[in-house]
């Protein structure tokens, strides 16, 4: 005789995880405190089956979104946008994935921002970020590029970020070296200049170059950190 | 095919009770699950490493943090599983122990696995297998390594005529890793962020 009491229990388990998984998937951002996210940002609603875990982006692969066999409502392409403001004091870089987009402005000293929210049909969207940032910005007709402007603690530039292609575009690496949490963002541009801030231990200051093949950030001090591409 | 254990060897050699060697079991009996254990930890470590790490995923009410949740839940899983060990100890009369030990050992490891996936799943979901120090890359090779060695043990467990070292091994192995991940983790969370919730 087999004893079936352990298969259940493994069952149990899986079941449990494949259960806590789809919960996850569906109700997308969370308070969760591994995100820095910027707050209030708007809840995504009835996220396409596409955005399943594990669902890598593949951003910058068709140059044009492909036309859809039906005519139902399309969210705007997935797509990398990287770009500056029209001043040049700073770089802009946006990521749209599923209709939601994710943005980094980043003038590689000491201002930066984090900016997240929905895209419209129209291509517009509204994004929000910490300490009242705001970001306003619409995508071309073509995909080809999104234009717009960004206010920033009182302050506002306008911007033009183009279509990019990997490696360009946003990165993030969180985590804590020797007990101090670290904090990166990086902007690549398709020319393969890059901006950065770091903040380490709430101080904010420029970001020693990213690998954007491999994500490697090597530290003044030695101390290694990998940034990924930051998806919505 | 199976043998029978108990069949007299031939050649008619005498064979001392108790004193040869335990009946070879079918390979069959170690190596699936030692395929299963490896599939379930790559598969594991694959799936955090090559996916994007979400970053969020949902928390509980009352909880400050996602962290500080999946620490409490860690901790509980840890304390189910030293009760394993008591209870284990009991099986096999190394202590004196209640007629239910058997029953307690059951499911005091059916709740602390239970209350470690929820765990598991954050982990992979939203953070990934990551090395970006020494605590993260044992607590990331160690987390995947915990539950193939959990699924081992729960397929020897329905072998029989195993050597009768091999659970208790196995089982301790489950309780170190266990222990291992939790010091990396919910341990450094509370030393870190101080014991909250």
């Amino acid at each position: 005789m087999k004893r079936s009491g352990p298969l259940f229990t493994l069952l149990a388990g899986l079941v449990l995880a494949l259960f806590m998984l789809s919960v996850n998937a569906t109700t997308g951002t969370g308070s969760s405190s591994y995100s820095d996210a910027p707050s209030g940002t708007s809840e995504p609603t009835a996220s396409p089956t596409t955005g399943a875990p594990g669902d890598r982006p593949k951003p910058g692969r068709t140059a044009t979104p492909t036309p859809s066999p039906t005519p139902t409502k399309k969210p705007p392409a997935d797509g990398r946008y990287t770009g500056r403001t029209d001043d040049d004091s700073a770089s802009v870089a946006i990521t749209l994935r599923d209709g939601e987009a994710v943005a980094y402005f980043c003038d590689g000293r000491a201002t930066e921002s984090w900016l997240k929210g929905d895209v419209e049909d129209d291509g517009s969207m509204r994004l929000t970020g910490k300490h009242g940032a705001k970001l306003d910005g619409r995508l071309t007709g073509d995909g080809a590029r999104i234009g717009g402007t960004v206010e920033i603690r009182g302050k506002s530039w306008k911007f033009t970020a183009p279509r990019a292609k990997k490696p360009s575009g946003l990165y993030r690496a969180t985590s804590e070296v020797r007990g101090e949490k670290v904090d990166g963002g990086w902007i690549v541009q398709p020319d393969g200049s890059q901006v950065g801030i770091l903040t380490r231990d709430g101080e904010p200051a420029k970001a020693p170059r990213l690998d954007p093949d491999t994500g490697t950030v090597v530290l003044d001090d030695g101390g290694r950190l990998t940034a990924r591409p930051v998806v919505p | 095919m199976s043998v029978d254990p108990n069949a007299p060897t031939q050649g008619g050699f005498p064979v001392p009770p108790h004193a040869g060697g335990p009946p070879r079991p079918h390979p069959a009996r170690y190596l699936v699950p030692a395929l299963v254990a490896a599939a379930v930890a790559v598969g594991l470590g694959a799936y955090g490493k090559v996916h994007d790490p979400e970053g969020t995923a949902f928390n509980l009410a009352g909880f400050s943090s996602t962290s500080a949740v999946k620490s409490w839940l860690g901790t509980t899983a840890l304390g189910f599983a030293l009760l394993q060990v008591v209870s284990a100890l009991m099986v096999y009369g190394r202590l004196p122990g209640p007629s239910w030990s058997a029953g307690l050992h059951r499911w005091s490891g059916r709740i602390a696995f239970l209350v470690a996936v929820p765990v598991a799943v954050h982990c992979l979901y939203a953070l990934g297998y990551q090395t970006y120090s020494t605590r993260v890359l044992w607590h990331s090779l160690l987390g995947c390594f915990f539950f193939g060695a959990f699924s081992a043990k729960m397929l020897l467990l329905r072998s029989e005529k195993l050597p009768g070292w091999l659970l208790p091994v196995v089982g301790g192995l489950v309780f170190a890793v266990l222990t291992v991940v939790w010091l990396t983790s919910a341990l450094w969370f509370f030393r870190t962020f101080g014991v909250t919730t």
